[in-house]
């Protein structure tokens, strides 16, 4: 409320000295100081690193590797403690239980670790310096010193350095865009003009820009206690959003755990029934746990996205949160920004108005645009005029610098004009030299007009131009004539209808527009030398001749009405949300087809319908602009409501806590949202988002800090390529898990196998190990790189409640079908092995008891021959690595097949994905390093096996592969049957 | 979803639709037998692998004898561990092992074996040529060729006096020639601590060694009735009240004995504990 204080009731309140210019004492500012703390503000509160650390250990699946890791060391313990030391197996294999949670936690902490140091970087390390009068006397210290009360000096150029009730001010304006979404700057004025602190003239903001002009004030905020301030204490209340993938995953892990605890549970109890003691059951529980839970899987997902995440920092997105890249791909609804996000964040000359025709000027990012017809003599008048009245000038030394690019001393509209006609003129610092300003009067908010007097370039023409711009209507009341065509007109009703109707339309447009005229003064009255006296102006101010309008607004960026179209085509819904005015918010929506062609408001349904407002059918308006005030007073089923009813949405004028609400609301008609911000007013938008999205350049710190992701180009179009990403993703990720859950079976089959029917265990735990994480994640991984199997941009975004990431027709399909297949190769396989070396499929039959007794040095096999029980153990990792070739050579198949889910594979192309083919013959040689590396045997339990028995499972392999093309073929062939609905994943 | 085109050919989705929605056990059913048909088909590809690899199986040689040679080494009498432990003075506490002996040395009965089997020349292999499936002979291992310790004299085996006999035999492998010509022959010292915790041990037969003519084994379906051969070990001086490790190793050439990994292998480690 200090904005409504006086002067004087500030100076008590605050203790401080405005009248005399004093300022505070300073030692009362050093324990203010003490008081309050520094002028900054707080960082959000970080995780301790331990707690990140932590969390990744505790994961569902790792929580399950922590109980088998647990089982096998109680096992390994009482083992132990019966002074049975012929095998340290439990052992080892809790070692590397442990040591796989351990790495993959690393792995997770290093990427969240890495990402966090990205964010780190964008902040500005500088300390902020501020001009502050205590105590009678001037003094540069830096921001973070001031306190309330203090009386600081701000000029153009500097940021503002904390909440400052403004006392005086000559010309001040500030870019609250940040705070806002505002794009044209705002003045600042001692008066209070509202009663919000946020409208009201005479409070600057903390970490705006001032833009021109200079200001004292009293600061009245500090620190978290400013607006900004709150905002971001806002964006931290609120909670993150669980990313889709996030809960994607944890219904898979709890799906996983479920099983694997009922399954190891119910074998648990089989065993106990049948009269394992209670160790071996232990075991037997741990090894089915083991079996089953894809250990290899969190990784695979972890890679999947950091290399989506890699591929879209090559395209200028960089993703703080790795879950967020997926996020992006199931989109619903963007809730966009204006400024600085849809727009260039600067103001660009886009309309002109001369010789009765609107003419419409490039407004493009980098002057690709059409040109409009310049060999008017009425241009050529009108270009003078806008070259000439511009106090704006170029920083010295960017003659190599792109015009758009340039810095500019002035305020927004003359930048723009100045830029306008250095593009269209040429030089035109150069073109004012040799027309020598006489005189001039700057804007006022009175006058509402800016003229000067300038000698003409030619040295015999001895009269003096004067040049006007201003609000149109104040200088079309000076104008006595119109040029048209070069001609100069008497101004009557017509030409005066004409300009009305032109100044309507650019209004219209959203767009803020000047009027511009001149006057050769006559060389009689005004000869050189003419001392004009711009107090008394001594020289003719009216019966000017009008020469045009020119209409500037911040355009929208070159590519935005491409990436909405496609966000549309995607199915995306593009809402926009801005700080902005009502109808510059609509022209820009329109502009960038947030509001299609043919799209109508209740109130452009009513304006051409001739009827009030009340009897239009609101479900007759596909769009809708709601101002800030209007929702205010709206209940949240009512935005819903509204939401609902009309697909083509612009807010404007919204304050931080609308925008949440609004996000919130489409959050509650299901939708996934995604929120593009670049100003501090988005940040707790950015925050409650499923996906904040935040702009490099122009972002600030609060957002990013918000945001899930950064666009360092503040590129609008690469938010489609992150949607697209994230599509593809989502649907690699299917085939990937797929894959990895394919082997889970012939994992636990053979524990199956061995229990019920007592057969030579087939596959070790530290065999099923070295699947998951050591052959298989390879081309689990390259599955990422799969390129999409039909044009993903042009379906719907999923639906998170029913297009599940794992689905049950893909576990039935992976576990039932493709799983089983793998199990019969392993075990052909395995009877192979052991039928070859002696021990016939019926002889191993209920063997197992005499075969794991160690005592037995002498058990006959099918043809007589005795065996000592370390024979039987190498011939048992003979198994074991049979076993896992022939996994090995199924997964190969597999991951053929998992290239497509509805395509011939023939038609997705075999080798268009390298990578895929690279991991395959990788696969392979990891395969066979593992067999015949020497020492393998004592150490991993692998065998150096015989070539044969690496083409046993092949014609398993061969009948997976057609199996899986003639499903495809029947999903492709009968959408819809029985056979699509159970088969297609 | 929208992947999918909308034109179903018309009877699918007719019977889909009566299959889903009018009948949805009908929708089970066809699911269970599609389920039927797989795991029916699955089941008979294993059934014909696996009946396709019992046909490249000769019955009479394995095809690979990699793993189980070179050969491991057993005794008896084998109880539950290789702890030999009784008490001179407690019949009980050795009664087990000397029926185990008896049982075992059953097949090795001098007038079973002259009834089953045939006199070999003693020093060479005894192979014989001929069709695989041929029924084989077997050369005669008499219980009295094991002297002192057959428990023809003493049924105790001499675990009555403290001086027990161990009985030491070779696992069988099929074609596997011992020695390459030269008898495999049989030694026993202290695995580790005290030598003089083992004076002595006499070995039957001759001087411990297996003779070539036991050998090569055909196996088990044409060579029925082919007997072990043995090496008694007699203990005759062992530390008593003590626990003494015993290691007795194989010798000969192709005879592996020193791998950490596998105790058994060319080789065996007991331990004899004689209380008195």
């Amino acid at each position: 409320d200090d904005h409504q204080l006086s002067v004087e009731d500030l100076e008590l309140k605050y203790q401080t000295n405005v009248t005399k210019v004093r300022g505070m004492n300073s030692t009362v500012a050093g324990e203010i100081l003490l008081r309050d703390g520094p002028n900054e503000l707080k960082p959000p509160k970080g995780t301790p690193e331990y707690v990140k650390f932590a969390r990744q250990l505790a994961g569902g699946l790792q929580c399950l590797m922590w109980v088998a890791a647990a089982i096998c060391l109680i096992a390994f313990g009482i083992q132990c403690g019966q002074g049975d030391l012929t095998s340290a197996d439990n052992l080892y294999l809790a070692i590397a239980l442990i040591a796989v949670v351990v790495v993959t936690g690393c792995f997770g902490y290093y990427q969240e670790f890495k990402s966090t140091n990205i964010i780190a970087s964008f902040k500005n390390l500088v300390p902020q310096q501020a001009t502050v009068i205590r105590d009678g006397d001037k003094f540069q210290i830096n921001a973070n010193q001031l306190v309330v009360g203090d009386l600081v000096e701000i000029k153009g150029g500097d940021r503002v350095p904390a909440d400052i009730r403004i006392i005086t001010a000559q010309g001040c304006k500030v870019d609250n865009s940040s705070l806002t979404g505002e794009s044209e700057p705002q003045t600042r004025a001692p008066e209070c003009t509202h009663e919000s602190p946020l409208e009201t003239r005479n409070i600057a903001f903390f970490s705006t820009m001032c833009l021109e002009g200079t200001a004292t004030g009293i600061i009245v905020n500090t620190g978290d206690r400013t607006i900004i301030g709150r905002i971001a204490s806002l964006a931290s209340g609120v909670e993150n959003e669980k990313t889709p993938i996030a809960i994607e995953i944890e219904h898979f892990v709890d799906i996983i755990a479920g099983l694997a605890i009922f399954f190891g549970g119910t074998f648990f109890i089989v065993a106990m029934v049948i009269g394992y003691p209670f160790l071996k059951a232990m075991v037997f529980f741990m090894a089915i746990v083991v079996a089953y839970v894809p250990e290899g899987l969190l990784a695979t997902v972890t890679v999947c996205l950091s290399l989506t995440a890699k591929r879209l920092a090559r395209k200028n997105c960089v993703v703080k949160n790795l879950e967020a890249v997926e996020t992006l791909g199931s989109t619903s609804v963007i809730c966009s920004d204006k400024t600085g996000t849809l727009t260039q964040n600067r103001m660009t000359v886009s309309h002109l108005w001369f010789d009765n025709q609107i003419h419409t000027a490039d407004t493009t990012e980098d002057q690709s645009g059409q040109s409009f017809d310049q060999s008017s003599e009425t241009w050529r008048a009108l270009c003078k005029i806008v070259s000439l009245c511009n106090r704006a000038f170029f920083k010295s030394g960017q003659d190599n610098v792109p015009v758009p690019k340039r810095i500019v001393i002035g305020d927004a509209s003359e930048t723009a004009l100045l830029k306008f006609s250095e593009i269209t003129l040429g030089n035109v610092m150069e073109y004012r030299e040799r027309y020598k300003k006489a005189c001039e009067i700057p804007f006022n908010s009175t006058n509402k007009f800016q003229l000067s007097i300038h000698e003409l370039e030619d040295p015999r023409d001895p009269r003096y131009l004067l040049v006007m711009k201003g609000a149109p209507e104040r200088i079309l009341e000076r104008c006595a004539t119109i040029m048209i065509k070069g001609q100069e007109l008497p101004l009557d009703e017509q030409w005066k209808e004409a300009f009305q109707t032109a100044y309507m339309d650019l209004g219209g447009l959203g767009e803020r527009v000047l009027g511009f005229c001149h006057l050769y003064l006559d060389p009689g009255q005004f000869p050189r030398g003419f001392a004009f006296d711009t107090e008394d102006m001594n020289f003719p101010t009216s019966g000017l001749c009008f020469a045009g309008l020119i209409s500037m607004i911040d355009p929208p960026r070159a590519t935005v009405p491409d990436a909405v179209m496609k966000c549309r085509t995607a199915g995306i819904r593009v809402i926009m949300v801005t700080g902005d005015h009502p109808i510059t918010a609509k022209a820009i929506a329109a502009s960038v087809g947030i509001i299609s062609e043919g799209s109508e408001t209740v109130e452009d349904i009513a304006a051409r319908m001739r009827i009030p407002v009340e009897q239009v059918n609101k479900r007759e308006a596909r769009a809708c602009v709601v101002n800030g005030g209007q929702l205010k007073d709206m209940e949240t089923e009512e935005l819903v409501e509204i939401l609902k009813m009309h697909p083509e949405m612009v807010f404007a004028r919204t304050s931080p806590q609308q925008k949440l609400i609004i996000v919130e609301s489409c959050q509650k008609l299901g939708a996934i949202v995604a929120v593009t911000g670049d100003g501090v007013n988005d940040s707790p938008a950015l925050k409650k988002a499923d996906i904040g999205v935040a702009m490099g350049i122009a972002g600030s710190d609060a957002a990013k800090n918000a945001a899930d992701m950064i666009l360092l180009d503040d590129n609008f179009a690469s938010i489609v390529t992150g949607v697209e990403q994230g599509r593809l993703i989502f649907d690699n990720l299917k085939k990937s898990i797929a894959y990895t859950l394919t082997k889970n079976i012939p994992e636990l089959t053979p524990y199956l196998i061995y229990i019920t029917v007592s057969v030579p265990l087939p596959l070790g735990c530290i065999t099923i190990l070295f699947i998951e994480l050591c052959t298989d994640i390879f081309p689990s991984v390259s599955l990422a790189y799969e390129k999409a199997e039909s044009d993903i941009m042009h379906l719907k975004p999923r639906n998170p409640r029913r297009d599940r990431l794992v689905n049950e027709a893909l576990a039935v399909y992976s576990y039932f079908q493709i799983g089983a297949i793998q199990s019969f190769a392993g075990f052909t396989d395995y009877f192979t092995a052991m039928a070859q070396e002696g021990w016939f499929p019926l002889l191993c039959v209920g063997l197992r008891a005499q075969w794991e007794n160690d005592h037995l040095q002498d058990l006959q096999d099918s043809y007589g021959q005795e065996w000592t029980f370390g024979q039987r153990l190498y011939q048992e990792y003979t198994c074991y690595t049979v076993f896992f070739i022939s996994i090995e050579m199924c997964q190969i198949s597999d991951v053929l097949i998992r290239k497509t889910r509805r395509l011939s594979v023939f038609q997705q192309g075999f080798f268009r994905n390298k990578i895929l083919v690279i991991a395959i013959v990788f696969q392979l040689c990891l395969g066979c390093f593992l067999c015949y590396c020497p020492g393998m045997p004592n150490i991993f339990n692998f065998m150096p096996i015989r070539f044969q028995w690496w083409l046993v499972p092949l014609p398993y392999g061969i009948l997976i592969f057609v199996y899986d093309e003639i499903r495809k073929l029947g999903v492709r062939r009968h959408p819809g049957s029985w056979w699509d609905k159970e088969l297609y994943y | 979803n929208s992947l999918r085109q909308p034109k179903p050919s018309v009877w699918v989705e007719v019977l889909a639709t009566v299959l889903t929605t009018t009948c949805p056990l009908c929708f089970a059913g066809l699911i269970l037998l599609f389920y039927l048909i797989l795991y029916m088909f699955l089941a008979g590809m294993f059934s014909f692998c696996i009946y396709g690899l019992l046909l490249t199986l000769s019955p009479y040689t394995p095809t690979y004898r990699d793993r189980v040679s070179p050969p491991g080494v057993m005794i008896r009498p084998y109880l539950h561990g290789f702890t030999i432990a009784f008490n001179v003075s407690e019949p009980s506490t050795w009664t087990p092992y000397v029926n185990s002996m008896h049982h075992f040395l059953q097949a090795y009965d001098d007038n079973i074996q002259e009834e089953k089997n045939i006199e070999c020349p003693a020093g060479q292999y005894f192979v014989q040529d001929g069709a695989e499936s041929k029924e084989k002979k077997a050369c005669q291992f008499k219980r009295s060729q094991l002297q002192n310790c057959s428990g023809i004299e003493d049924p105790t085996f001499g675990y009555s006096t403290g001086q027990p006999c161990i009985l030491l035999k070779m696992n069988r492998i099929i074609g596997y020639r011992p020695g390459y010509g030269t008898p495999v022959s049989v030694n026993c010292a202290i695995q580790k601590g005290n030598e003089s915790a083992l004076k002595s041990v006499d070995f039957y037969p001759g001087n411990g060694t297996f003779d070539l003519m036991y050998y090569p084994y055909y196996g088990k379906l044409t060579h029925v009735n082919y007997t072990s051969p043995l090496v008694a070990l007699h203990f005759t001086d062992v530390k008593k009240n003590d626990f003494v490790p015993i290691q007795c190793r194989l010798n000969g050439e192709g005879i592996v004995n020193n791998v950490t990994n596998d105790r058994f292998l060319g080789r065996i480690i007991f331990t004899l504990s004689i209380g008195m």
